[in-house]
């Protein structure tokens, strides 16, 4: 038994670093390190793309022939860690990561030549439409109707939690095909043009001030028939594909770490106004520490489904606690910045960007001034993507048995 | 034995009521959104029901309020999500200028007065040391002024001779730099810059008490606030349905909910303890009702999902502001810690 990575991986490795250590400029940095939502905005998100793209490691979870770079699981995991570390911006992951990967397996040749390259170049910005406002962890439920009519479907109904969806040129769709069978039998997987006079985009402001996710309608929108992937009433097995496909591997430890870091940085920076610095805080030290021992074993965690998948064998059952691990460690981290910085965790910024020349002045610090917002938006990281509560009563049944 | 409200409380908890009708979040972003962040003619209004008076005392031409009276109006308000700064720009300067002529403004509704306590570096220490104050002047920096952007007049702590004292300074004075920013629960707070400016004092009031009140004040508001967060989810979970049936069918929900219910009635008893009991811990009560409160606001967001995180429901408001209060003049875990040494 051993913990470390083969000679082959660690040159890997070293080539990744003396990449990012040559392509990571300041600017991205700072984009990356200074966004409080969840995903990075376009401005940042693109440039790091077209570097990625241009080297080949872009999309890095397709089969090679569709663009993919053919790296082990050991290999992307290393990336991906790599990344985090050197503190590098988060991709556009709707195209890359979620609807790229379904069009691989389920898109006919004409779809994959079609939409896959223009995913690579950022030609195509994705979003993605699964909740409804009746439908939110019910996904079963969706109601948006898309009727067949002649080489088209006529699209009726509204999508929630559009994440940049005032961005995306398009959107893949769970939709309602045939409201006549049982409820997960009737729905397709459908993509879908934005811009057209059918398809309007309202913004939700989050509570941290941010523009991140919206409310899309569809009024009699249309796309062609041969947008739609797979066959009409096999959706929902798409999109289990879609979420198992998100859950095969993953490595959100390093990032959780490097964060602590951060923080732990900070903490010796910080004035306790009566004991030197916030380091020696009982509460705030004592805290780190727990987080970060328990980073620490998730990231041991990580590293066991790792082993498997780089055995060629299926993930472990463990996989299925790493989004409600990563989850609450991500939020407890989150509030240890808000609790760190003391009256100046509570300045929360009204405008964006806060990075470049149009941030707004900060009080304190840079991180101080985004310890509220990351707080904040990140309460949403235990309800997107499958709340903690439909997470736990999964695992209940599915891994427990219960 | 008796917990019940007296009529008097019941008459002021009605008047906060009847002041925060169809106050949504539309009308207390609008609010926001105005110079300073507070409506002038609202608080005139707030001012005139007497809400403010209540704090002041009877030979200041106050109503010198009990400490029952004035937690109940911070409840209510807090039930009420109300957008003024009641305990900020009302409640403390109407205890802090306690025989200052500054008085009679702030309690009619003209004067908005802020509190500047805060300074960079210092953390939740209350001895002033960076602003000093010398022959009638002021110089020095504080921050996190609450209402700083909207204030008349400031009520700054300082030290003289090595001593904190309380002195009045007239915000809009050329020596007086005003930086305001915006903060968590939506206001505006500032960084002040005194540059030998003028100023009276030092004042007579007993800094420490007034703290310790304004602690009892704000632990009164986060537990109104925590009490209509908890009110509103329990409403969400009997209507809105998923997988066929309410929310508050599903057992994890159902327990989810009780616990909230538990934390909710404790807190409202550490408010009566505070109340009833004389020389209760202060500090520690509100560090035991904004650790429990701030729970329940997680909870509240959590159990609306996708809905709880928008700030079209007032849920985030509500737990931004809990969040806010509950560091004011020193944070749970500072004041736990206090509270555990001193025992």
């Amino acid at each position: 038994m051993d913990m470390d990575f083969a000679p082959e991986d660690l040159a890997f490795q070293k080539e990744v670093r003396a990449f990012l250590d040559d392509k990571l400029d300041a600017r991205l940095r700072e984009g990356a390190a200074s966004t409080p939502s969840v995903f990075t905005e376009p401005d940042i998100t693109r440039e790091w793309q077209a570097i990625l793209a241009e080297k080949g490691w872009l999309a890095t979870s397709w089969p090679v022939e569709d663009g993919g770079p053919g790296w082990t699981p050991t290999q992307k995991y290393i990336f991906e860690k790599e990344c985090a570390i050197a503190g590098a911006p988060s991709l556009p992951i709707l195209g890359l990561r979620l609807v790229g990967p379904v069009i691989c397996h389920f898109g006919t040749p004409e779809q994959k030549a079609r939409f896959l390259p223009r995913i690579i170049s950022g030609e195509d910005y994705w979003c993605q439409g699964y909740s409804e406002p009746g439908a939110g962890s019910d996904l079963a439920a969706v109601k948006t109707r898309a009727e067949r009519v002649g080489d088209k479907y006529v699209v009726n109904g509204s999508k929630i939690w559009t994440t940049h969806a005032h961005h995306a040129n398009w959107i893949f769709a769970l939709v309602r095909t045939d409201p006549s069978v049982q409820k997960q039998r009737g729905i397709s997987f459908l993509l879908i043009p934005m811009e057209q006079p059918g398809v309007s985009v309202s913004p939700i402001i989050t509570m941290a001030n941010d523009h991140e996710v919206n409310a899309t309608f569809f009024d009699n929108a249309e796309t062609p028939a041969d947008n739609l992937i797979g066959e009409e009433g096999q959706g929902w097995t798409i999109a289990k594909f879609l979420l198992e496909n998100e859950r095969g591997g993953s490595c959100a430890a390093p990032a959780l770490l490097a964060k602590l870091d951060r923080i732990e940085r900070w903490a010796r920076e910080e004035a306790s106004g009566t004991n030197g610095s916030m380091i020696h805080d009982p509460n705030i030290s004592q805290r780190l520490a727990r987080l970060r021992l328990e980073a620490q074993a998730f990231e041991v965690t990580e590293l066991r489904i790792l082993a498997e998948l780089a055995k060629g064998r299926p993930a472990g059952p463990q996989t299925s606690l790493v989004k409600l691990t990563s989850s609450n460690l991500r939020q407890a981290i989150d509030e240890l910045a808000v609790d760190l910085f003391g009256y100046d965790g509570l300045q929360l910024p009204v405008t964006r960007p806060l990075y470049g020349n149009e941030a707004p002045e900060y009080v304190g610090s840079r991180a101080a001034q985004l310890s509220m917002p990351a707080y904040l938006n990140g309460r949403a990281y235990t309800i997107f993507g499958g709340s903690d509560e439909v997470q736990k009563t999964i695992i209940a049944k599915q891994v427990l048995g219960l | 034995m008796n917990f019940d409200l007296d009529e008097n409380q019941e008459l002021f908890k009605a008047a906060v009521e009847r002041f925060c009708q169809g106050q949504d979040v539309a009308a207390r972003r609008a609010a926001r959104a105005l110079p300073g962040g507070i409506d002038r003619a609202r608080w005139k209004e707030l001012a005139e029901l007497g809400l403010i008076g209540l704090a002041a005392g009877e030979a200041d031409g106050g109503m010198d309020g009990s400490h029952g009276d004035l937690a109940v109006v911070a409840q209510a308000l807090g039930h009420a999500q109300a957008v003024e700064p009641w305990l900020e720009c009302g409640f403390l300067p109407a205890r802090l200028l306690a025989g200052s002529a500054h008085l009679e403004g702030v309690i009619s509704g003209d004067t908005i007065a802020a509190f500047a306590f805060a300074e960079p570096g210092r953390r939740f220490v209350l001895e002033a040391s960076g602003v000093k104050a010398k022959a009638g002047k002021l110089s020095g920096t504080k921050q996190f002024v609450l209402g700083g952007g909207a204030a008349d007049v400031f009520v700054v702590t300082a030290e003289e001779d090595g001593k904190t004292g309380l002195y009045v300074v007239d915000a809009k004075a050329a020596e007086v730099e005003v930086r305001p920013y915006p903060v968590a629960d939506g206001g505006v707070a500032a960084i002040v810059t005194f540059h030998d400016a003028a100023a009276e004092g030092p004042l007579t009031a007993d800094l420490a008490a007034v703290i310790d009140e304004a602690r009892l004040m704000a632990a009164a508001e986060m537990t109104g606030i925590a009490q209509r967060l908890f009110a509103d989810t329990l409403e969400y979970l009997k209507t809105r349905e998923q997988f066929g049936q309410p929310l508050g069918r599903f057992q994890v929900l159902q327990h989810r909910m009780v616990d909230a219910y538990a934390r909710v009635e404790s807190i409202q008893s550490a408010i009566l303890r505070a109340l009833l009991q004389p020389a209760a811990p202060m500090a520690a009560i509100k560090a035991h009702v904004a650790e429990n409160a701030i729970w329940v606001g997680h909870q509240a967001v959590q159990l609306h999902g996708g809905m709880g995180m928008s700030d079209e429901l007032g849920i985030g408001h509500g737990l931004k502001r809990i969040v806010l209060l509950s560091k004011l003049f020193g944070d749970p875990a500072s004041d736990i810690l206090d509270y555990a040494r001193a025992a």
